[in-house]
């Protein structure tokens, strides 16, 4: 159980795996666009340069490329052979978590069109 | 309420309740007759090290097995003063059990059976088999493992003493607002359930991250995916399910529990609350639940299949594509538990197709199973007995699921006594004789004899015959406008119908004594039935190689794995040859120490959690900072393995050799 | 005995030629540890995702209440989020240095994370009584329990961390480097990264698109 990896074929996720100075400048990269691309969210929320609707489609953008950042320069997360396992468990957590809040926005708007402010038909219901 | 005390005074016991009180009497009485008959044979030192302390997946897989088994007794209890009362309450009659009585019964018959039997038997089943299977010592966390089973018994522990202190819940087995919230459920029964949950979901949700990385980074020199036997592979969907589906119970409880408690406004009629919000939520978590539970079992079917029919399974790889896609889908499908809330048809439209074809892996499944069969020599004992019943009334009760998945059937018998049917129907031919199927199968590796046959066999057709009677004439009754969870039936032709099903609550229940007569029986008679090589079925998998029990850490070297059934190919070469394989190397091994961690952390979680329930805020922080304290400590060891020297690993590796070599012949029932 | 003698009675770790992913064996603990860590937090994402879902449903049932674009000030949240995302860079300096077993700097960067992100709790504290003092608490409306439960959710879990922090603090001064310190310390970077990219997400649809006009 606690025999060693000697083909290297598995890297733990988050664990650095290169020279002082190219760890170093990886994070220095990833804090630099991740303030890049903090600084464009605030403004683009902030600006009547774009389109309305879209600004809430480009922050959303904006976010999943940060999220990429973290994933890539601060958790190291790659799309090596080694990285694999990481990468499968990654997609997994994200297929639930997009099923989840895609399922739940479009089920809850749906019943709301449907059902009716909860605190009307409560008021309704308990008059008899 | 008292600062020191909370909510908690001498009402709470309930001295004007006869049921209750008697049956908290007897349960106190016999747990302190066991107390005391362990300590006159001196047994503590021996559980306490061998058991409660221990991190070896095969004590800790006895362990929740022993708690499901317990707890199904209970909730049969439950389950058979239901039916009684039923039959009684018809017409005129009011039958014995008072509608706040009741309402608390069917309840805890729900949360016990899904959270502390079903649960705990299939997880005890994955604990003792998967790291066997797999060919390796344990699995990757054997600390967190035993910490996980202790959380688990907390939560059962809680739940039982709501019957002798308070009471429990009265709003079914997934406590809906606004019933559940405090304006309507002011007493401390909704807190017992989900304080019990939250602890006992915790324990649940680092098995599934254990077996995760267990199935996927601990495994056998040679095994690759594609060779690990079926049930692992049921096993890893499970945990996936797990890991994935308990986080959102974990937070729709604890909002249902920030309303309680702190007055906010989730799912209140006021405030802007939204219980519809409650229910889709807690399906989301629901639906996957289900197939946790039943994935696992489908995996022992597959198992006891190939085994007693003396053929590799039929279509291996559609198996694993057929177990994944279960997986998958049933993150796609929740919406059928509530299509009458009203989200529109296009909605519906949309899960009512998607439970459909979550039908199609599962026929997969049953066509492989049966393929298996068709061509091999089967050998009827009891797992084979187990395996066909299921066969032939699982089918039926996902049939009738596929009828509910259509919205508008749906409409009709939503929440009726059909419904009740078929999930019975899915339930106990799917999950519950799979768990008696494995533990039968299971049992002489665990404890080196086997189970008597005929009891055995008595058993199921007890079951059997026992859960036909029982929810067969539900069916009808469904159509019939019978509602669940009814305390009172108005249509007195129901009356025959309900007495069938009131006799098979008692078959049901006659088989479950008789269980207990086998166990002790099969103890009694253990040295006519001693399972000598370890293989007392002929099996395929890698947990047949090793003695009964296994030693501590199950194989002295790791077995080299050259294809699909590792041991079946290893056994029928050890057969052509008439020798077994050259010895190999031996080492020293390295074993994870015992730990108290686990039974002192759910110890305080335990305190804490009773404490949160009775509004005892200082014990609760008591019960928070002692936990936290365990868990420190624990990081602070500097110990974690302890070593078995080699002459030991030596000695049983020669001792299971020359058992192997003296019974070479007898290990295959083929030749 | 000869390889090949080895290899025909099957006592060579190298399987046979189909089915080829995974056949290694058993991984060292080094990998095992951070991996199952990873499969935790992504369960902890699903447990945020189910927040996420509940504030998307309950952001307008303000019952009359106070609304975000009266709540939430943006410069403030820049503030906080910059602290964030500084403290998630330092924890990466520290794991770079705690590799290369250098207890002093280790622990200046782990001293540093932990201020940075108790300077994030500071604010968020601040911001939650505030809110409170307004009669905009999380007993107001549904909008106001799903923020408080949400955000308050990521800031319990900061406070967590801020706790793991110290006791990494503590154990390495104590012990050292050793093999399972050196795991937990990365499991603790994965964890504070981890809520970094989850207060992506808050920042971005609770504080932004939530203000939008």
């Amino acid at each position: 159980m606690t025999e060693h990896d000697p083909e290297q074929l598995n890297v733990a996720p988050g664990a650095p795996h290169d020279s002082l100075f190219s760890e170093t400048i990886a994070y220095v990269i990833g804090l630099a666009l991740a303030l890049l691309l903090t600084g464009l969210s605030f403004w683009v929320a902030s600006t009547s340069a774009l389109w309305g609707p879209g600004v809430a489609v480009g922050l959303v953008v904006l976010a999943i490329a940060q999220m990429g950042v973290h994933l890539v320069f601060f958790l190291h997360i790659t799309s090596g052979p080694d990285n694999a396992n990481n990468v499968l468990a990654l997609a997994f957590g994200v297929l639930i978590v997009f099923l989840v809040m895609v399922g739940t926005i479009w089920i809850m708007a749906h019943l709301a069109a449907n059902m009716g402010p909860m605190a009307e038909m409560m008021n309704l219901q308990t008059q008899h | 309420m008292s600062p020191i005390l909370g909510k908690l005074t001498w009402s709470a016991i309930p001295f004007e309740e006869p049921i209750p009180l008697i049956t908290s009497i007897v349960v106190i009485v016999a747990l302190a007759a066991v107390a005391i008959w362990i300590t006159k044979i001196k047994a503590w030192p021996y559980l306490w090290h061998e058991y409660i302390t221990s991190t070896d997946h095969k004590r800790i897989g006895i362990m929740y097995i022993v708690l499901g088994l317990a707890m199904l007794v209970r909730g049969f209890a439950d389950a058979i003063m239901m039916r009684a009362h039923q039959f009684l309450a018809i017409g005129p009659h009011q039958g014995y059990l008072n509608p706040e009585h009741y309402d608390q019964i069917f309840s805890a018959h729900g949360t016990i059976m899904i959270f502390f039997v079903a649960m705990p038997l299939v997880i005890g089943f994955m604990n003792f088999v998967v790291p066997l299977q797999l060919g390796v010592r344990d699995v990757a966390f054997p600390t967190m493992n035993n910490v996980s089973f202790w959380l688990s018994a907390s939560g059962a522990l809680l739940v039982n003493l709501s019957l002798f202190l308070g009471e429990f819940a009265r709003t079914g087995w997934l406590a809906f607002p606004p019933l559940s919230e405090k304006a309507f459920s002011p007493g401390v029964g909704v807190d017992y359930y989900l304080v019990a949950l939250q602890i006992s979901g915790v324990g649940t949700v680092l098995t599934g991250v254990n077996f995760v990385t267990t199935i996927l980074k601990i495994r056998a020199p040679g095994m690759s995916y594609l060779r690990m036997p079926v049930f692992c592979w049921t096993a890893l969907a499970s945990n996936l399910l797990i890991i994935a589906a308990f986080p959102v119970l974990t937070a729709t409880l604890a909002m249902l529990m920030l309303d309680r408690y702190l007055g906010f406004h989730f799912f209140t009629n006021d405030g802007g609350g939204n219980s519809m919000l409650y229910m889709n939520l807690i399906w989301v978590w629901g639906h996957p639940e289900v197939y946790i539970l039943v994935l696992p079992a489908f995996g022992i079917y597959s198992e006891v299949v190939s085994t007693f029919s003396g053929k590799p399974l039929f279509g291996y790889r559609s198996m694993v594509f057929a177990t994944l896609a279960i997986c998958i889908l049933s993150f796609t499908v929740w919406l059928h538990h509530f299509f009458t809330m009203g989200a529109g048809a296009d909605v519906n439209a949309f899960f009512g197709i998607a439970s459909m074809l979550i039908g199609i892996p599962t026929g997969v499944k049953i066509y492989n199973w049966l393929f298996t069969m068709y061509g091999g020599r089967v050998r009827f004992n009891v797992p084979m007995y187990y395996t066909i019943g299921f066969m032939l009334t699982f089918v039926l009760g996902g049939l009738t699921g596929v009828l509910l998945a259509i919205p508008p059937v749906d409409f009709i018998v939503h929440n009726s006594l059909f419904l009740v049917a078929h999930f019975h129907n899915v339930i106990i031919p799917g999950v519950v004789f799979a768990i008696m199927a494995g533990y039968t199968y299971w049992f002489p590796k665990a404890f080196g004899f086997t189970l008597d046959e005929r009891l055995g066999k008595a058993v199921f057709w007890c079951w059997f015959i026992g859960f036909n009677l029982a929810f067969m004439p539900s069916y009808l009754l469904g159509f019939w406008g019978g509602t669940r969870r009814m305390q009172h039936i108005s249509d007195p032709s129901w009356r025959p119908w309900l007495g069938i099903e009131l006799v098979g609550a008692f078959v049901i229940g006659f088989g479950v004594v008789l269980m207990v007569v086998q166990l002790v029986y099969s103890i009694r008679t253990r040295d006519q039935r001693r399972d000598l090589t370890g293989d007392p079925w002929d099996g395929r998998t890698l947990e047949w190689l090793t003695l009964s029990p296994p030693p501590h850490y199950n194989f002295a070297v790791l077995p080299d794995v050259h294809g699909e059934e590792a041991y079946w190919h290893r056994k029928q070469e050890a057969i052509e040859r008439d020798a077994l394989i050259a010895e190999p190397d031996y080492q020293p091994i390295e074993m994870p120490l015992n730990t108290p961690v686990g039974v002192i952390c759910a110890f305080f979680a335990s305190i804490c959690g009773f404490a949160v329930i009775w509004y005892i805020w200082w014990l609760a922080i008591v019960g928070l900072i002692g936990a936290f304290a365990v868990f420190v400590w624990y990081a602070w060891r500097d110990e974690h393995e302890h070593i078995i020297p080699v002459e030991e690993v030596i000695a049983n590796a020669r001792e299971r050799r020359r058992v192997r070599m003296e019974n070479l012949h007898q290990l295959s029932q083929s030749t | 005995m000869s390889n090949s003698e080895a290899a025909a009675i099957g006592l060579t770790h190298r399987g046979s030629e189909d089915t080829g992913l995974g056949q290694r064996g058993p991984q060292s603990k080094s990998i095992v540890v951070p991996y199952g860590f990873w499969l935790f937090v992504l369960s902890d994402m699903v447990l945020f995702s189910a927040l996420f879902a509940t504030y998307a449903s309950l952001v307008h049932a303000t019952d009359g209440g106070p609304v975000t674009s009266q709540l939430f000030d943006r410069t403030t949240v820049a503030i906080e989020t910059l602290a964030l995302l500084i403290s998630s860079f330092i924890c990466g300096l520290a794991m770079i240095t705690a590799k290369r077993k250098n207890l002093l700097w280790t622990q200046i960067w782990l001293l540093l994370t932990g201020l940075t992100g108790f300077i994030f709790l500071l604010i968020e504290l601040t911001e939650f009584v505030g809110m409170i003092r307004i009669g905009a608490g999380p007993q107001r409306s549904a909008f106001l329990s799903s923020f408080f439960t949400l955000v308050g959710c990521h800031g319990a879990h900061v406070t967590a961390g801020l706790m793991w922090i110290g006791t990494m603090m503590a154990q390495i001064w104590a012990k050292g480097f050793r093999e399972d310190i050196l795991r937990r310390l990365l499991c603790l970077s994965v964890f504070w990264h981890a809520l970094d990219i989850i207060w992506v997400a808050i920042f971005t649809i609770v504080y932004l698109i939530g203000t939008l006009p």
